[in-house]
C-alpha cells in the first residue's frame, strides 16, 4: 500500500521556544486507521497541525501524498488540503453561518453546484442526526451537536485523509459509537484516518493501532511493551503493544 | 450508510454561487467596513466637485482661447463734444486700416459699449447720463508683422491719451493661471483616488485581522487565496458603490445650487456654471470608478497579505 503521510526526523518549535516535537518519524499507509494518544501537552495537537498543513516543521521532512510539503509552493496547498478533512478539538465552526452553510463550505470553495450541495449536505446532516437543525447557528447547538456539524464539514468532500482531534470529547457513548462507526465506514471506503483522543474505551473497542506521543516524541511499540511489562499497564500502552508497529 | 451508493463526493466545476448575503466572512460585524461607505461618500463628493471644476475651467480656457487672443480694444477718452469723438473715431479707423497686421477694425456703438458695462454699472450705463468712452474692436494677425508699439506710435498723435488694450498680452498670463488651476483640479482628483486606495488598504487589512479565524478555516477546507480575495473584493465593491451613490446624491444638488447662484449673481466675471453632458457623465462615472478602485485595491491587498499566512 502507498504511504500517504510520511515524517522523517521532524522537529517543531514555536518561535524561539523549546522543541515541542522531536525527531518524529512515521509512515501512514493509505487506508490505515490510527489513534494518536498522549498526555496533555505531549504534542498531539502540534503533530496534527503539521499533518493537516496548518504548520510547517522547523526541521525534517514531511510528505503528504508523496509531495514534500516543505518545498511545496503555497499556491499548491489548497489542492492538497481538499484531500484532507479536519475535525478540530474546539470545532471551529463559523458562528455566523448555519449548520448547513458550515457543512457546505468545503463544497462551495471548490464550486460545486448549489443543487448538489443541498442534496449532499442535507443527507449528511440527516445521517449525523441533525436533519432538524439545518438552519441553526452554532451558538444555538449543544456541544455534541456542534461536534457532529464539525465532523460533517470534515467529511462532506470525502477526504483521502481525515484528522480528528478529540472527536468524541463532547458526545455521549451512543453518539460516540455512531461517530466511530462513521469513521469506520469512511475507512472502509479508503480514507486514511488519524484520531487524537483520550477516550480509552473508544480505542479498546476499535482495536486499531496506536501512535503514542510522549514529551514530543513518538514512543515505539517496544517502549510501550517494556513499560507494560514493568509498571505501565495503561490501556493505551496495552493497545500500542497489541497493535505492534504503527506503520 | 447511504453515502456509499451515492455519487459522493459531488463533482466539482459547477456554477459558483456564493451569494452576497451568505458570505462565509461576517463583514457586517466589523466597524471598519461599516464606516468605509461614508468615507468613500465624502471622497466621491470632493471628486465630483473637482471634476465639475475641471470642466468649467476647461470651458473658460476654450472660450478665451478662441475668442480674444488676437484682438485689441482701443479706447478713445471722453471729450466734451460727441462730434469731436466721432471725428476721432473715424481718424483712428482710417489710420488703423493702413497699419501692418491689422485685419479688421470696427467701432462699437454707444449702446454696445453700454451693454458691455452693464454688469458693472447696471441700467445706469444705458441711460445716456454717463459719459462713455468710444471703443474700437480690432482683430490682428500677429504673423503679419503686427506690433502694438507701432500702433500706439501711429495713434497717439491723432488722439493724445488713447488707450490700447492688447488682449493677447494679458490673456497669456490669464490662461496660464487657468491652466494651473486645471492642473490643481486634476491633482486633487488623483489625490482623492490615492486617499481612497489608502483607506481601502487599511480597512481591508483590519478586516483580514478581524476575520483571520474564518479565513484560516476557509483555507483548511481548501479555499484558494483568490476565493477569499473574491469575497473581500465583492464586499468592498458594494461598499464603494454605496458610498459613491451617497456622495453623488449630495454633489449633484451642490453643483445645481452653485449654478443657480452663479446665474443670479449678475456678475459677468463669474464663468457660466453650465455643465455639459460630458461633464455630467464624468461626474456620474465617479460611482463605478469608486466601486472599481475599492474592489481592485481590496483584492490586491488580500492576495498580498494572505501570502504571509501558512
Amino acid at each position: 500500500m502507498s504511504v500517504v503521510v510520511s515524517f522523517e526526523n521532524v522537529g517543531l518549535r514555536y518561535g524561539l521556544g523549546p522543541e515541542v516535537l522531536r525527531d518524529i518519524s512515521l509512515n501512514l499507509e493509505a487506508g490505515s486507521f490510527h489513534f494518536l494518544i498522549g498526555a496533555s501537552g505531549a504534542g498531539k495537537s502540534s503533530l496534527l497541525r503539521l499533518m493537516y498543513l496548518a504548520q510547517r516543521p522547523s526541521r525534517g521532512l514531511i510528505s503528504l501524498f508523496g509531495r514534500d510539503i516543505s518545498t511545496l509552493p503555497r499556491r499548491e496547498l489548497p489542492a492538497l488540503r481538499r484531500r484532507i478533512g479536519v475535525v478540530f478539538q474546539n470545532f471551529r465552526l463559523l458562528p455566523q453561518l448555519s449548520a448547513f452553510d458550515n457543512v457546505a463550505l468545503p463544497l462551495r470553495v471548490v464550486g460545486v453546484k448549489q443543487s448538489e450541495i443541498h442534496r449532499h449536505v442535507e443527507e449528511l446532516l440527516s445521517w449525523v442526526g441533525l436533519r432538524d437543525h439545518l438552519d441553526a447557528k452554532p451558538a444555538t447547538l449543544s456541544g455534541g451537536q456542534q461536534q457532529r456539524v464539525a465532523i460533517a464539514r470534515a467529511i462532506i468532500s470525502r477526504p483521502k485523509i481525515l484528522f480528528a482531534d478529540e472527536p468524541t470529547g463532547n458526545v455521549d457513548n451512543q453518539i460516540a459509537a455512531r461517530i466511530l462507526h462513521l469513521f469506520d465506514e469512511l475507512n472502509k471506503l479508503g480514507t486514511t484516518i488519524v484520531i487524537a483522543t483520550h477516550n480509552e474505551a473508544l480505542i479498546r473497542k476499535s482495536g486499531r493501532p496506536v501512535l503514542h506521543l510522549e514529551d514530543g516524541v513518538i514512543r515505539s511499540a517496544a517502549d510501550d511493551a517494556d513499560a507494560g511489562a514493568s509498571a505501565d499497564d495503561s490501556p493505551a500502552a496495552r493497545l500500542a503493544t497489541e497493535n505492534g508497529r504503527h506503520t | 450508510m447511504t453515502h456509499r451508493q451515492r455519487a459522493w463526493p459531488p463533482k466539482t466545476g459547477g456554477t459558483r454561487k456564493m451569494a452576497i448575503g451568505r458570505s462565509a466572512i461576517p463583514f457586517g460585524s466589523d466597524d471598519a467596513s461599516r464606516f468605509l461607505p461614508w468615507m468613500l461618500a465624502f471622497m466621491v463628493y470632493l471628486a465630483a466637485l473637482a471634476v465639475a471644476g475641471l470642466f468649467i475651467l476647461a470651458d473658460v480656457t476654450d472660450k478665451f482661447d478662441r475668442g480674444i487672443e488676437n484682438t485689441l480694444t482701443i479706447q478713445i477718452p471722453v471729450s466734451d463734444s460727441t462730434l469731436s469723438d466721432d471725428r476721432k473715431v473715424a481718424a483712428v479707423l482710417a489710420r488703423l486700416r493702413r497699419t501692418l497686421g491689422i485685419e479688421r477694425a470696427e467701432a462699437l456703438s454707444r449702446s454696445q459699449v453700454a451693454g458691455l458695462l452693464k454688469p458693472w454699472l447696471g441700467a445706469t450705463a444705458a441711460s445716456g447720463q454717463l459719459p462713455l468712452p468710444r471703443v474700437i474692436d480690432v482683430t490682428v494677425d500677429r504673423g503679419k508683422g503686427f506690433r502694438v508699439e507701432t500702433v500706439r506710435g501711429a495713434l497717439e498723435p491723432i488722439v493724445p491719451g488713447i488707450v490700447i488694450d492688447d488682449h493677447g498680452a494679458w490673456l497669456g498670463d490669464f490662461l496660464a493661471a487657468v491652466r494651473g488651476a486645471e492642473m490643481i483640479a486634476i491633482a486633487v482628483v488623483f489625490l482623492i483616488c490615492l486617499i481612497t486606495v489608502i483607506m481601502v488598504i487599511f480597512t481591508t487589512r483590519t478586516g483580514l485581522g478581524l476575520h483571520r479565524e474564518t479565513i484560516e478555516i476557509m483555507h483548511f477546507v481548501g479555499a484558494r487565496d483568490s476565493y477569499v480575495a473574491r469575497q473581500f473584493a465583492l464586499r468592498f465593491s458594494l461598499m464603494g458603490f454605496k458610498g459613491a451613490l451617497i456622495g453623488l446624491a449630495i454633489a449633484v444638488p451642490t453643483l445645481l445650487l452653485l449654478s443657480v447662484i452663479a446665474k443670479n449673481s449678475g456678475i459677468g466675471l463669474i464663468p457660466d456654471f453650465e455643465l455639459t453632458t460630458a461633464a455630467w457623465v464624468s461626474i456620474a462615472s465617479t460611482v463605478p470608478a469608486s466601486s472599481l478602485i475599492a474592489m481592485m485595491t481590496a483584492r490586491a491587498t488580500v492576495i498580498k497579505s494572505l501570502t504571509q499566512m501558512v
